[in-house]
C-alpha cells in the first residue's frame, strides 16, 4: 500500500463532496487498499446508501467507458489505471460488500459496544431503543417514580425538595407535564454534564466573585435614605413619581418575578450608570430630564440595585441547581430500570464509548495496553483508512470516541493509513444538536502545528450544481461583507466574512434566473409559490423541483395546499400522523378506546357518529358491554392488527370508490398496528399513544414536486427551488434554555437559568455568554440561508414579505438590503409578479425540452400456465389422533399435577409397545422391569394381567401372524392425506402370506369415572378408528369388513369394540 | 467409514426425485415399508414434505405407506430424556448462581469492568448469552474449555478464554452438586456415543447442504454399523463443489458464476418491503388457485406480515409453517397481567389484570348473569380518574361496592402465598375453575394448547425450583414467562393455504413458479457481523459455521432453485431498495456472481432507483360525522354559557350529548381537581364561625392546611403519591398565601357571610344553575362582595376573563358582542359574575359588586381582585347577552363551531380534522 496522504476538504455547496468522497475510496482501492479497511462515516442511512451506489456506479461506468476510465484515472491521479482496473475494483468491492464499513456515526458505534458489553459493564446484549420505544421508557420510569411507596424515601423527599427549588414560586400544578418538558429542555445538558458542581455554582460561573451579591442588610434604612433624597432634590414631579413608583414597586416585587415597568425603568438608568454610582456622584436622566444624585444616593441606588439584582441570580443559581437535582432523580431511575435492562438509546451508546465516561477505555489498534479496547480482532476489522463525511456536523462527542484511532492512523510512520475529512462550515445547521463546525480547524491546526503539512487543506468553491444565475445571487447574498457586519453581530460576521469565498458555477451555460419576489401573509406566499409552479410546469419538463420550508407543520401544509388548491403532485418530505390526521384512523382508535374503556361516552359517542358506528350496530355491537367484550376478546387474542384490520374491512364498502387516500390511511393504519403488536403488548393505552406518534415519511420520487424543510434538503439539488418560509423575527436570538458555558475543550463550564436581559445584560460574565450564544444562532442561521439558497440548480424563487421600516434582523432584511428594495415587477414567463430583484431569462423553463414521461412500465405480469405445468402435489392432511373431543374443565387444564395427561399417556403408550406377543414368561419379565416403571409401569403392567385383556397380547392362532407396534404410516384416502401411528395392529395371514383378517387395538389412558362413560368414549372415537379401520385395509390389502377396531380402556382393563360408523 | 454419495440430478425438483429415490424398486403390490430406514432432512419443513410425498407416491400405486423415520441434524443429536441432565432453565439458572456468587475482581479477563448492578435480570441475561455461546460452541463439538487449545498460538484473547473455561467449570461444579449435567456436554457426549431407533438398517441424508456439524459426527459413528448414504441435488459433474456429506464447499462456491439468464426481468428492484408483499399478492391473486404452482419464499422478516395481510385482503390465506411465537397470545397477555399483580398491587396492574378477557370470563362466573363487563370496566375508570388509588387496596378502600375488585385480591392473594408455580397453578385453577375447554371447538383446542405449553413450564420450573430456592416468586415469573414467550405456536396448514417458507425451506419446494422475496445483502447469504466471543476469524479457527460457509450453500441453494425451474417454470427474485424504515438495502451479493464482464452492467440494474412509488393521494375526507340531534336542555350550569359563547357545537358534545373523554393515563390531579380540593379547604373556613373575625394569617393557615389535608385523605387516603405530594403542597402554599390576604380582607372589614350559595335564575326561559363560592359583607358599609376563587396558574381580572377584544373577522352573534364609543368593539366570554350578581339583586339590594379571589401559583399574585368599573350598561348588555345565548340553547343552535381552539385544548381535537365544521355533517333542525 502506497502513502495516500491525510487531507481536510472545505467544499461549498453543490461542489461535489460526495464525488470527492467516492474518489477518495475508489483512489484509496487503486493504491491497494482492501475495501473492508475503509471506514467512510456520515449521518444518515440513507446518504451512506446513497455514497455505497455511487462508489460502485462510479466504478461500473469506469469498467464499461474506457474514456471515462482514464477521466476517473485522472482524477484520482493514479493515471496509469485502464477499464479493466476498474473492473477488478469493482468486482473486490462488490464481493466484499457484507465487509464494507460504510455507515452512520452511531451504526458504527453500536457495532463497536456490541462487541465489547462486558469491557462496558453491559449485561451482553442490548437493544436499541428508537424514538417511540423511548418514549414509552420515560414514560414508565415517571410513572414508576410517581408510584407509592408507603413511606416516602429519602430519594424522593430529595426530589420533592428539588422540584420546588426547580419551580420557586411558580410551581406548576402538573407535575408531569413539568417534569416532560424539563427532560425534553435538559435532559442532554444534564448526560453531558452530570456533575453537580457545574450547575449554578457561582464559584464556577463568576470565579473572581460576584459584585451583585452583599447587599447591605438595613435595607430600610436604604430606602429612608434614598427617600430623603427623592424629597429634597430639586427634580420634576414627573421625575420624583418615577422615584416613588420605583420604591413601591420595590417593596412588591420578589425573585423569578419579571419586574414591573416602574422598577424596570430606575433599574435600568442604575445599572447604566453602574461605575459612576458606585463612585458616588451619578448623573441619572428620567425622562430627558438630568438629575444629579448625592453620594447618599448613589449608595443607596447601588445597595437596591445590588438588592434586586443579586436576589435574582440567587434566585436563578437556585433554580438551576434544582432542576440538576430534579434530573439526577430521574436519572437514577431511568438508568436503573431502562438502561441497566439492557436499552440504550443512541445516545448512550456513544456517552458509553466516549473517553472519560464510566468505564471506557479508549479504542485502540493496538492491543498491547489495559487502558484500550482492542479493536481489530473483536470486529474481525484492521482499519486502515477513515472518511468523514460532513464534518461541520461531527458533535465533539463523536469525535472523541474516534479521536484516538484516527490518530493512530495520521501518526502511522509508514504512512501506510489515511485520514480524509471533508465538509462545509456554511453549512452548519445542526449545531442545535451538538454539530461542532470548530472542530474542522482545530483539528487541521493540531496536527500541522505539530508538523507542517500533515494534513493538506483544499478548497472546492466552484459549484458543479447551480448556473450562473443562482451562484451571482448566493454571492450577492453572502459575500456582502459590509451588510453582513451592518445587520449581525460582530463575532459571527466576522467568522461568516472570514470563511466566505466567492463561489463560481462550473456549468456557465446552465441557463435559468433567480429572483427575490414580494407576498404579503403566509397565504400570498402559497399562492405566488402556487403561480410558480403553474406557469412553469416543472414537471412536465422533467425539471426537478422543490419548496424549502423552516419546519415540518409549514411542509405538510404547503403540500396539502399544492395538492388540493393546485391539483399537483406535491409530497411533503416531512414525518405525518398518518393514523390520526383522518377520520378512518380517529374511527378505529376510538373504537378500541371504547373497547377498553367503556365509560368514555367521548369515544363511544364519536364512533357512533361515524359509518364505523353503523357496522357495529349491525353486528349487535351497538351497545358498550357487547362491544367490549368482542373487541377486547379480540384484540387479546389476535393482536391490534387483525382486529383492526377487521374492521377497516367492514367499513371499506362505506368509502368512496375513489377514495384512494382513504384507502392507502387504512394500509398504513394496519402497518403501524402490526408494528405495534411486535411489541407484545396489547395495552390499548399503549397503542393509542404509539398511534398518535407514528409518523410515515411520505416516499420521495423524482416526479413530484417536493416540500420540505431546508434541514432535510440538505445535500440534495434541485433543478427549481423556492422558498417562500423565510419569515421569523430575528437571526441571532439565543436558543432558549439553559446557558451552558463550555470550556476550550468543550467540558461544560457552568450552566445557569438565565435571567432576563436587564439582569443579564450588566453582569460581564453572563453578557459575554449571551454574546456569544448569540453569534452562533446567527452563524447558524445564516447557514440555513445558504443551504437554502444553494440547493437550486437553474431558478430560485423567493417569496418574502417586504420589511419595509421593520428593523427586525431577519432573512427579509437580509436579502433587502443584498438584493435591493425598490420595487420592480418580476417577469417570469407570461406571469409577472412583484418584486424587488431579478437576474436570468424569465423564459428559461421555455427551451427546456418538455421530458419524455417514460411512463414506468409497470412489471410485467408472468404467470405460468398452471396446465402446461408440472404441479407440486399438495395434499390437505389429517392426523386421526387430532381429532380429540371431550370437555376438559380449566383446573384439569392448568394442573401442573392433574391428568399429568400426557406424560403418563405417553409412558403406558411406550411399555406397552414393548410387548410383541406375550406368554408366562415374557410376564414374568415384564413384571420385573416394569415394577420400577412408576404408576405408568403399574398401569401397563395391570393391562397384560387383565384376562379381559388376553387376547390383545396373545398370539392368533394362524398360520402366520404380524403385529405392528407403534407403527407410524401415511396414506392418501379420498384426497387426504391421513398420517398417524397405530398402538398395535394384528394381522393375520394365511400360508401364503395374504392377509386374511386384522385387529386394531387403541389404547386409552384418559381417566373414566366407570363403564357408564364407555358408550359416550365410543362415539368419540368412533371416526378415528374408522379411519385406523380404512388404512389398515390398504395396507395389509383387506376389505374394511376384515378389520375390526377395539378401543383399550387401560384404566378399566377392558376393551371394547368399536363398530363401523354408519354414515 | 466414509458415507455414499448419490446425486440427484437438477434437472428437475428434489422431492419426487428424493422419493422416487427412498422408494428404488418398490412398485406397489405392497405397502411401501421405509420404516428401516432412517433420513435426515434439513428441516421439520422438509420432513413433512417428503412425508406427504411419500403418501402421495404410495397411494398412486393404489397402496399406503410405513414411512422412514425422518430426522432434522438438530433432532438427531437431541439427547432424549435423560434424568440427570439439567434442562435448558436448569442450566441458565446454574449460570446465574454463578454471576450472582462471583468475585469479578479475579474475572477481570472477562469482566474488565463492574456491571451496573448485579440483579438477577443483569444475571439472567448474561447467562442467556452464556448459553448461547454454550450451545454455538457445542455444534462442532466444542466446550469453552477447549477454546484456548483450539484458537492457536497467536490467539490475542487467551487469558479471557482461559477464564471463560473457568466460569464453565465453576457452572459444572454448581450443577454438579445439584445432581445435574449440562446439557450441551450430555448432548456432545451422545454424539460420540449416539443411540440409533430400534429397527433401523440404513441412514440417508438427503438434500441437506448445511446439517449441524455435531450431527456429522453421530452420522460418522452409526455409519461404523449401519450404512450411511448422502444423497446430493446436484449432477454427478458438480461432485467435485462438495464435500463428503453433500455440503457445498466454500471454495467451490465462493467463485461461482450464475448464469440467471433473463436477469433483468426475474430479478425485481422494490421499493419497500410493502411493495415486494404486493408483488406476490398480485402473482398469487392472478393464479387464481396458486396452491402446487406458486411456491412463495420469505427471506426477509419484515415482508412476512405483510405479506399475510395482503394475502387476507386477496381474500388468500397464508401460513407459515414456521408457526407463532406464544409471546402476544391470549394467554400470554393473561399471564403478564398476573405477573405484574405479582410484582405489586398497584392500580396499573390490576387495571391490567381487568381488561384480560380471561378475568372478566371469570369475574361472569362469579357475578353470574348479573355481571356487566362496561359496569365494571366504567367503575374502575371512574374510580381511578377520581381517586387516583395507587394499589389495589386503596381502590378496595374507596370502592367496596365493586365486587371485582375482591376477585382481584383473591387471585392475588393465591399468587402470593406459597411458592411458584404452584400457586401460579391454583391462580389459573382458580381463575378456569368454571371454563369448559371443547376439543370440537378449534378456539378452546388453541387455548388448552396454550394452557398445555404453559403447565409444561411449570413443570420445568418446579423441578428447577427444587433444587434452587434462591429465586423469588417475582423472578421465577420473569423466567417463566419468557420460556412461555418464546414457544412456538404451530397450527395445521388450513386446505389450500399458500405455504411462506423461509429461506432455507426452499430447496424441497417444488411448485414449478417460485417467487422469493427479500434477496438483499445479510439475509442472503445470512452473514454474521460481529459477536462479542466468536469473532469471524475465531470461528474460522474453531471451525464454527462462517459467512464463507454460509456463502456456499446459499450459492448453491440459488443455483438448485434456478435451474430446474429454467425450461418450464420460473423463479422471481424480489428485493428491496429500503427497509421498512426507510434505511437503505443493498441487493443480494449471490446476484453479483456473475461474469466479470456482466457485472457492470448488473450494478447499473441493481443499483438503479427503485421503480417510483404511487402517486401520493392529496388528503381527502372518508366521511363527515354525523351527531345526533337531541332535544335542548332545559336546565344548564352557569359555567355552560361560558361554554356555549366559546363555541356551540362543543357546548353541545360536552354538555348536551354528555361527551367526556377517560385518561387511563392520568397520574395526578387535574386542573379541575385541584381547584375543587382548594375550594373545599376555602369552603370549610367560610363554614366556621369561629374564623369569621379571625385576623390572623397564622390560624387561618393553619385550618386551611388541616381543611386541605383531611379532605385530601378522604379522597386518596392516607399515603400520597410523589405528584400528588408536590400537587399538594402547591396547593398549601396558594392557601397559606390566602389566609395572609383573608386575615387582610378581614381586618379591612369585609365578612364572610355565606359561602357555596345555590341559586336558581330564570334567563329567557332556561334555568340556569350555579354556586357562588362566597358572598362577603362590609361590616361598616354594609356593601356586598361576590367572590369567586380562581386557581389558575396566573391571575385572572374578572373583566379580562369576561370579555375579549373582537377579532377580526368576528362570528360572534350580535347578542354576545359589547362596544362602547370610541372603544374597539368586545365580546362576552363568560358571564358568570353577572349572573351572580342578578340572582343576589334582590336579596341584596343594596351595593354590590363581584370580583375574584386569586390563588395563583406566583404566591406573591395572590388575592383578591375587584371588578371595577363594572357598569349598568355592561350589566345590561351581560343579561342581554345571557339572554341570547339562553335562547339560543332552548332553539338548539349549536352551530357553527369554533375553529379557533388550539388542538391541544381541544377535548374533541380526535373529531375534527382539517376544520371543525368541514368535519360534521350538521344537521339543521328543520324550522
Ligand atoms: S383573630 Fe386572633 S382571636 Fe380571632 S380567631 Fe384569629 S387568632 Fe383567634
Amino acid at each position: 500500500m502506497k502513502p495516500v496522504g491525510h487531507v481536510m476538504i472545505l467544499a461549498s455547496a453543490g461542489s461535489g463532496k460526495t464525488y470527492q468522497l467516492t474518489n477518495r475510496f475508489v483512489r484509496l482501492l487503486a493504491l491497494g487498499a482492501r475495501p473492508e479497511r475503509i471506514v467512510a462515516l456520515t449521518f444518515t442511512r440513507k446518504a451512506a446508501g446513497e455514497f455505497f451506489d455511487e462508489i460502485l456506479n462510479k466504478l461500473a461506468r469506469a469498467a464499461r467507458e474506457p474514456a471515462y476510465a482514464a477521466e476517473l484515472a485522472e482524477e484520482i491521479e493514479v493515471p496509469a489505471l485502464g477499464s479493466a482496473d476498474f473492473l477488478k475494483m469493482l468486482r473486490a468491492v462488490a464481493d466484499d460488500m457484507h465487509r464494507l464499513r460504510l455507515g452512520t456515526f452511531d451504526g458504527f458505534f453500536a457495532r463497536i459496544a456490541r462487541n465489547f458489553p462486558l469491557e462496558l459493564g453491559l449485561a451482553g446484549e442490548f437493544e436499541i431503543l428508537q424514538e417511540h420505544a423511548a418514549r414509552m421508557e420515560r414514560e414508565r420510569v415517571l410513572r414508576r417514580m410517581f408510584e407509592r411507596t408507603g413511606e416516602l424515601h429519602d430519594a424522593q423527599r430529595e426530589f420533592i425538595e428539588a422540584f420546588k427549588r426547580a419551580t420557586f414560586g411558580a410551581d406548576e400544578k402538573r407535575l408531569g407535564a413539568q417534569l416532560d418538558g424539563f427532560l425534553d429542555r435538559h435532559q442532554e445538558i444534564f448526560l453531558d454534564a452530570p456533575a453537580a458542581d457545574r450547575w449554578g455554582n457561582p464559584l464556577r460561573i463568576w470565579p473572581d466573585g460576584c459584585e451583585w451579591f452583599g447587599a447591605g442588610a438595613d435595607l430600610a434604612a436604604v430606602v429612608k435614605n434614598l427617600r430623603t433624597w427623592i424629597d429634597g432634590a430639586g427634580i420634576g414631579d414627573k421625575q420624583r413619581s418615577r422615584w416613588n413608583d420605583f420604591l413601591t414597586a420595590l417593596a412588591e416585587w420578589s425573585p423569578g418575578v419579571a419586574p414591573s415597568r416602574a422598577l424596570a425603568y430606575v433599574l435600568e438608568k442604575s445599572l447604566e450608570a453602574w461605575t459612576a454610582l458606585k463612585a458616588g456622584n451619578a448623573v441619572l436622566e428620567f425622562d430627558r430630564k438630568k438629575q444629579e444624585l448625592d453620594p447618599t444616593a448613589c449608595a443607596a441606588l447601588v445597595q437596591l440595585t445590588r438588592q434586586v439584582v443579586g436576589a435574582e441570580l440567587a434566585r436563578r443559581l437556585e433554580i438551576t441547581r434544582g432542576i440538576h437535582a430534579v434530573l439526577s432523580g430521574y436519572e437514577a431511575v431511568y438508568h436503573d430500570a431502562v438502561r441497566r435492562a439492557g436499552k440504550l438509546t443512541f445516545g448512550d451508546v456513544q456517552r458509553l464509548l466516549a473517553p472519560g465516561g464510566t468505564g471506557a477505555r479508549v479504542l485502540s489498534r493496538e492491543a498491547a495496553d489495559d487502558s484500550r479496547l482492542f479493536i481489530d480482532f473483536r470486529l474481525d476489522a484492521e482499519i486502515d483508512h477513515w472518511l468523514l463525511d460532513e464534518f461541520q456536523d461531527t458533535s465533539f462527542g463523536q469525535w472523541s470516541v474516534l479521536g484516538n484511532l484516527i490518530d493512530e492512523a495520521v501518526q502511522d510512520p509508514t504512512g501506510a493509513r489515511s485520514f480524509f475529512y471533508v465538509g462545509d462550515v456554511k453549512q452548519s445547521v445542526f449545531a442545535w444538536r451538538g454539530g461542532d463546525p470548530r472542530l474542522f480547524r482545530e483539528i487541521f491546526d493540531h496536527y500541522n502545528h505539530a508538523r507542517p503539512g500533515t494534513i493538506a487543506e483544499e478548497h472546492l468553491v466552484k459549484s458543479f450544481r447551480s448556473g450562473p444565475p443562482v451562484i451571482a445571487m448566493v454571492n450577492a447574498v453572502f459575500g456582502a461583507a459590509d451588510a453582513i457586519t451592518g445587520l449581525f453581530p460582530g463575532e459571527a460576521a466576522r467568522a461568516w466574512n472570514h470563511e466566505w469565498r466567492n463561489h463560481e458555477s462550473a456549468k456557465p451555460q446552465l441557463g435559468g434566473q433567480v429572483a427575490l419576489l414580494e407576498a404579503e401573509d403566509e397565504a400570498g406566499r402559497f399562492a405566488t409559490a402556487l403561480q410558480l409552479l403553474h406557469e412553469i410546469e416543472p414537471l412536465e419538463r422533467g425539471l426537478s423541483c422543490a419548496l424549502l420550508v423552516q419546519d415540518n407543520d409549514t411542509a405538510a401544509r404547503l403540500a396539502d395546499y399544492l395538492r388540493r388548491e393546485g391539483g399537483l403532485p406535491a409530497v411533503a418530505e416531512s414525518d405525518l400522523h398518518v393514523c390520526v390526521d383522518n377520520p378512518l384512523g380517529s374511527a378505529l382508535l376510538a373504537l378500541v378506546k371504547t373497547a377498553a374503556h367503556p365509560g368514555d361516552t367521548l369515544a363511544q359517542q364519536h364512533l357512533a357518529m361515524t359509518p364505523l358506528g353503523a357496522c357495529l350496530a349491525a353486528e349487535g355491537l351497538g351497545e358498550p358491554e357487547a362491544l367490549t367484550r368482542r373487541v377486547l376478546g379480540q384484540i387479546h387474542a389476535e393482536g391490534f392488527e387483525r382486529t383492526l384490520d377487521t374492521w377497516l374491512s367492514r367499513l371499506e364498502p362505506q368509502l368512496a370508490a375513489d377514495d384512494d387516500f382513504s384507502r392507502e390511511r387504512g394500509r398504513q393504519f394496519t402497518a403501524a398496528a402490526g408494528r405495534f403488536d411486535l411489541t407484545g403488548s396489547r395495552e390499548v393505552a399503549e397503542f393509542i399513544l404509539f398511534m398518535e406518534r407514528h409518523t410515515v415519511r411520505e416516499a420521495d420520487s423524482a416526479a413530484v414536486v417536493r416540500v420540505m424543510t431546508v434541514h432535510k434538503a440538505k445535500g440534495l439539488g434541485f433543478d427549481m427551488v423556492i422558498l417562500p418560509d423565510l419569515e421569523g423575527t430575528r437571526l441571532d436570538g439565543r436558543r432558549e434554555g439553559l446557558a451552558v458555558q463550555r470550556a476550550a475543550d468543550r467540558s461544560v463550564d457552568w450552566i445557569l437559568d438565565l435571567p432576563g436581559k436587564l439582569f443579564a445584560g450588566h453582569d460581564a460574565v453572563l453578557a459575554a455568554h449571551v454574546r456569544s450564544a448569540e453569534a452562533a444562532a446567527c452563524y447558524e442561521s445564516l447557514s440555513l440561508l445558504y443551504v437554502a439558497m444553494t440547493r437550486a440548480k437553474r431558478a430560485m424563487y423567493l417569496i418574502v414579505k417586504p420589511p419595509g421600516k421593520s428593523t427586525s434582523r431577519n432573512f427579509p432584511k437580509l436579502l433587502a438590503e443584498t438584493l435591493g428594495e425598490e420595487s420592480v415587477p418580476v417577469n417570469i414567463g407570461k406571469l409577472q409578479l412583484p418584486g424587488t430583484f431579478a437576474q436570468g431569462d424569465p423564459d428559461w423553463y421555455l427551451g427546456v425540452a418538455a421530458a419524455t414521461q417514460a411512463a414506468e412500465a409497470a412489471p410485467e405480469v408472468e404467470r405460468l400456465d398452471p396446465a402446461a405445468v408440472l404441479k407440486s402435489r399438495r395434499l390437505v392432511s389429517r392426523r386421526p389422533s387430532a381429532g380429540k373431543t371431550g370437555v376438559l374443565n380449566g383446573i384439569q387444564v392448568f394442573s401442573i399435577e392433574g391428568h399429568g395427561g400426557a406424560d403418563f399417556g405417553t409412558a403406558v403408550h411406550a411399555l406397552l409397545a414393548e410387548v410383541e406377543w406375550l406368554d408366562e414368561a415374557g410376564l414374568k419379565r415384564f413384571e420385573a422391569a416394569w415394577a420400577k416403571a412408576g404408576v405408568a409401569g403399574a398401569e401397563a403392567l395391570a393391562c397384560l394381567q387383565a384376562a379381559e385383556l388376553a387376547r390383545v397380547w396373545k398370539r392368533p392362532v394362524a398360520a402366520q401372524a404380524e403385529v405392528w407396534r407403534e407403527r407410524a404410516f401415511e396414506v392418501v384416502l379420498d384426497g387426504v392425506w391421513v398420517t398417524g401411528v397405530f398402538d398395535r395392529v394384528v394381522v393375520v395371514r394365511d400360508i401364503a402370506g395374504r392377509a386374511l383378517r386384522a385387529s386394531v387395538f387403541d389404547f386409552k389412558t384418559d381417566y373414566l369415572a366407570g363403564e357408564s362413560e364407555l358408550a359416550g368414549v365410543v362415539a368419540r372415537h368412533m371416526a378415528q378408528l374408522e379411519l385406523y379401520r380404512r388404512v389398515v385395509a390398504v395396507l395389509a390389502g383387506l376389505d374394511v369388513s376384515a378389520v375390526e377396531c377395539e378401543l383399550v380402556i387401560t384404566r378399566l382393563r377392558r376393551s371394547v369394540a368399536v363398530p363401523r360408523e354408519v354414515k | 467409514m466414509i458415507p455414499h454419495r448419490h446425486f440427484l440430478p437438477w434437472d428437475r425438483s428434489l422431492l419426487p426425485q428424493a422419493v422416487a429415490w427412498l422408494a428404488g424398486r418398490w412398485a406397489g403390490g405392497a405397502p411401501l415399508d421405509l420404516s428401516r430406514v432412517l433420513v435426515v432432512v434439513p428441516t421439520r419443513q422438509s420432513g413433512r414434505r417428503l412425508r406427504e410425498a411419500i403418501a402421495a407416491h404410495a397411494s398412486a400405486h393404489g397402496q399406503a405407506a410405513f414411512p422412514p423415520r425422518v430426522f432434522s441434524p438438530e433432532a438427531l443429536v437431541a439427547p432424549g430424556p435423560v434424568a440427570d441432565m439439567a434442562s435448558r432453565l436448569e442450566s441458565q439458572l446454574a449460570w446465574v448462581d454463578v454471576f450472582r456468587g462471583l468475585d469479578l475482581a479475579a474475572f477481570r479477563g472477562v469482566f474488565p469492568v463492574d456491571p451496573p448492578a448485579r440483579s438477577f435480570a443483569w444475571a439472567l441475561r448474561l447467562a442467556q448469552d452464556f448459553s448461547r455461546l454454550q450451545g454455538t460452541l457445542a455444534e462442532v463439538g466444542l466446550r469453552l474449555a477447549d477454546i484456548t487449545a483450539k484458537a492457536g498460538a497467536d490467539f490475542s484473547e487467551v487469558e479471557r478464554w482461559r477464564q471463560l473455561a473457568e466460569l464453565e467449570q465453576q457452572h459444572g461444579a454448581k450443577l454438579a452438586a445439584l445432581g445435574w449435567r449440562d446439557g450441551q456436554a450430555v448432548k456432545i457426549e451422545r454424539a460420540s456415543a449416539p443411540g440409533l431407533p430400534d429397527g433401523i438398517e440404513r441412514i440417508v441424508v438427503i438434500g441437506t447442504p448445511d446439517p449441524l456439524p455435531l450431527a456429522l459426527q453421530a452420522l460418522a459413528v452409526h455409519a461404523q454399523t449401519v450404512p450411511v448414504e448422502v444423497v446430493v441435488f446436484a449432477p454427478k459433474t458438480a461432485a467435485a463443489d462438495f464435500d463428503a456429506w453433500g455440503r457445498p464447499l466454500a471454495a467451490a462456491w465462493a467463485g461461482h458464476v450464475f448464469d440467471l439468464p433473463d436477469f433483468e426481468r426475474r430479478v425485481q428492484l422494490c421499493a419497500s418491503p410493502a411493495a415486494q408483499a404486493e408483488r406476490i399478492v398480485a402473482m398469487t391473486a392472478g393464479y387464481g388457485a396458486a396452491e402446487g404452482v406458486l411456491g412463495i419464499g420469505v427471506a426477509d422478516s419484515e415482508v412476512l406480515p405483510l405479506l399475510e395481510t395482503g394475502l387476507r385482503h386477496a381474500g388468500l390465506t397464508g401460513f407459515n409453517p414456521e408457526g407463532r411465537a406464544r409471546y402476544g397470545d391470549r394467554l400470554f397477555q393473561l399471564l403478564a397481567a398476573l405477573a405484574g399483580l405479582v410484582r405489586e398491587d398497584s392500580f396499573a396492574a390490576v387495571a391490567a389484570l381487568a381488561r384480560c378477557p380471561d378475568f372478566l370470563d371469570f369475574a361472569q362466573a362469579r357475578h353470574g348473569p348479573g355481571f356487566s363487563v362496561a359496569g365494571f370496566l366504567g367503575a374502575l375508570d371512574e374510580l381511578h380518574a377520581h381517586h387516583l388509588p395507587p394499589d389495589l387496596a386503596e381502590a378496595r378502600r374507596q370502592a367496596p361496592e365493586i365486587a371485582e375488585l375482591t376477585a382481584i385480591a383473591e387471585v392475588r392473594a393465591t399468587l402470593t402465598a406459597g411458592t411458584f408455580p404452584e400457586n401460579a397453578a391454583a391462580a389459573l385453577g382458580l381463575i378456569f375453575s368454571s371454563r369448559r375447554f371443547d376439543l370440537a371447538r378449534p378456539a378452546d383446542v388453541l387455548a388448552a394448547e396454550a394452557a398445555e405449553a404453559w403447565t409444561e413450564v411449570m413443570r420445568e420450573v418446579r423441578t428447577a425450583g427444587k433444587k434452587l430456592e434462591t429465586v423469588s416468586t417475582a423472578e421465577w415469573w420473569e423466567v417463566a414467562l419468557q420460556l412461555y414467550g418464546e414457544g412456538v405456536q404451530t397450527d395445521d396448514k388450513p386446505a389450500g393455504a399458500i405455504e411462506l417458507q423461509g429461506w432455507l425451506e426452499l430447496l424441497w419446494e417444488d411448485t414449478p413458479h417460485l417467487m422469493v422475496a427479500g434477496l438483499n445483502d445479510g439475509l442472503v447469504p445470512y452473514a454474521v457481523v460481529g459477536d462479542p466471543f466468536l469473532p469471524e476469524s475465531l470461528r474460522e479457527r474453531l471451525g464454527l459455521k462462517t459467512n464463507a460457509a454460509r456463502f456456499a450453500r446459499d450459492a448453491y441453494l440459488l443455483q438448485a432453485l434456478a435451474v430446474w425451474r429454467e425450461p418450464a417454470g420460473r423463479l422471481d427474485l424480489l428485493l428491496g431498495k429500503t427497509s421498512a424504515a426507510g434505511d437503505p438495502l443493498r441487493p443480494s451479493r449471490l446476484l453479483l456472481r456473475c461474469a466479470d464482464a456482466e457485472l457492470p452492467r448488473r450494478i447499473a440494474f441493481l443499483f438503479s432507483p427503485a421503480e417510483s412509488a404511487r402517486a401520493t393521494p392529496p388528503w381527502r375526507r372518508a366521511w363527515q360525522l354525523q351527531p345526533p340531534r337531541v332535544s335542548a336542555p332545559s336546565r344548564v350550569a352557569v359555567t355552560a354559557l361560558r361554554a356555549w359563547l366559546d363555541c356551540p357545537f362543543r357546548f353541545y358534545l360536552s354538555r348536551v350529548l354528555h361527551m367526556a373523554a377517560v385518561d387511563p393515563g392520568k397520574t395526578e390531579l387535574d386542573a379541575l381537581d385541584f381547584g375543587t380540593l382548594c375550594h373545599a379547604a376555602l369552603e370549610a373556613m367560610g363554614h366556621e364561625p369561629a374564623l369569621r373575625d379571625c385576623t390572623d394569617a397564622g390560624v387561618l393557615r393553619e385550618f386551611l392546611i388541616a381543611a386541605l389535608t383531611a379532605e385530601a385523605a378522604k379522597r386518596f387516603g392516607p399515603e400520597l403519591t410523589l405528584p400528588l405530594i408536590v400537587q399538594l403542597e402547591s396547593a398549601r402554599q396558594r392557601l397559606s398565601r390566602a389566609a395572609e390576604v383573608q386575615a387582610q380582607t378581614r381586618a379591612e372589614g369585609w365578612v364572610i357571610e355565606s359561602v357555596e350559595r345555590k341559586f336558581l335564575l330564570e334567563v329567557n326561559g332556561l334555568v340556569v344553575s350555579g354556586k357562588i363560592d362566597r358572598i362577603d359583607r362590609h361590616e361598616q358599609t354594609g356593601a356586598i362582595r361576590v367572590l369567586d376563587y380562581k386557581t389558575s396558574d396566573g391571575p385572572v381580572r374578572p373583566r379580562d376573563a369576561h370579555l375579549r377584544a373582537a377579532r377580526r373577522d368576528e362570528m360572534a352573534p350580535e347578542f354576545a358582542r359589547y362596544s362602547t364609543e370610541g372603544e374597539r368593539e368586545e365580546v362576552w366570554r363568560d358571564l358568570q359574575l353577572p349572573l351572580y350578581l342578578r340572582a343576589l339583586a334582590a336579596e341584596f339590594p343594596g351595593e354590590i359588586t363581584g370580583g375574584y379571589f386569586n390563588l395563583p401559583k406566583a404566591a406573591t399574585e395572590t388575592g383578591i381582585v375587584p371588578w371595577d368599573g363594572y357598569t349598568p350598561e355592561l350589566a345590561e348588555a351581560a343579561w342581554r347577552c345571557a339572554g341570547g345565548v339562553a335562547a339560543a340553547i332552548r332553539a338548539g343552535e349549536f352551530w357553527p363551531p369554533n375553529e379557533n381552539v388550539r388542538a391541544d385544548y381541544d377535548d374533541f381535537a380526535a373529531l375534527f380534522h382539517h376544520g371543525a365544521a368541514a368535519s360534521v355533517a350538521w344537521p339543521e333542525e328543520k324550522s
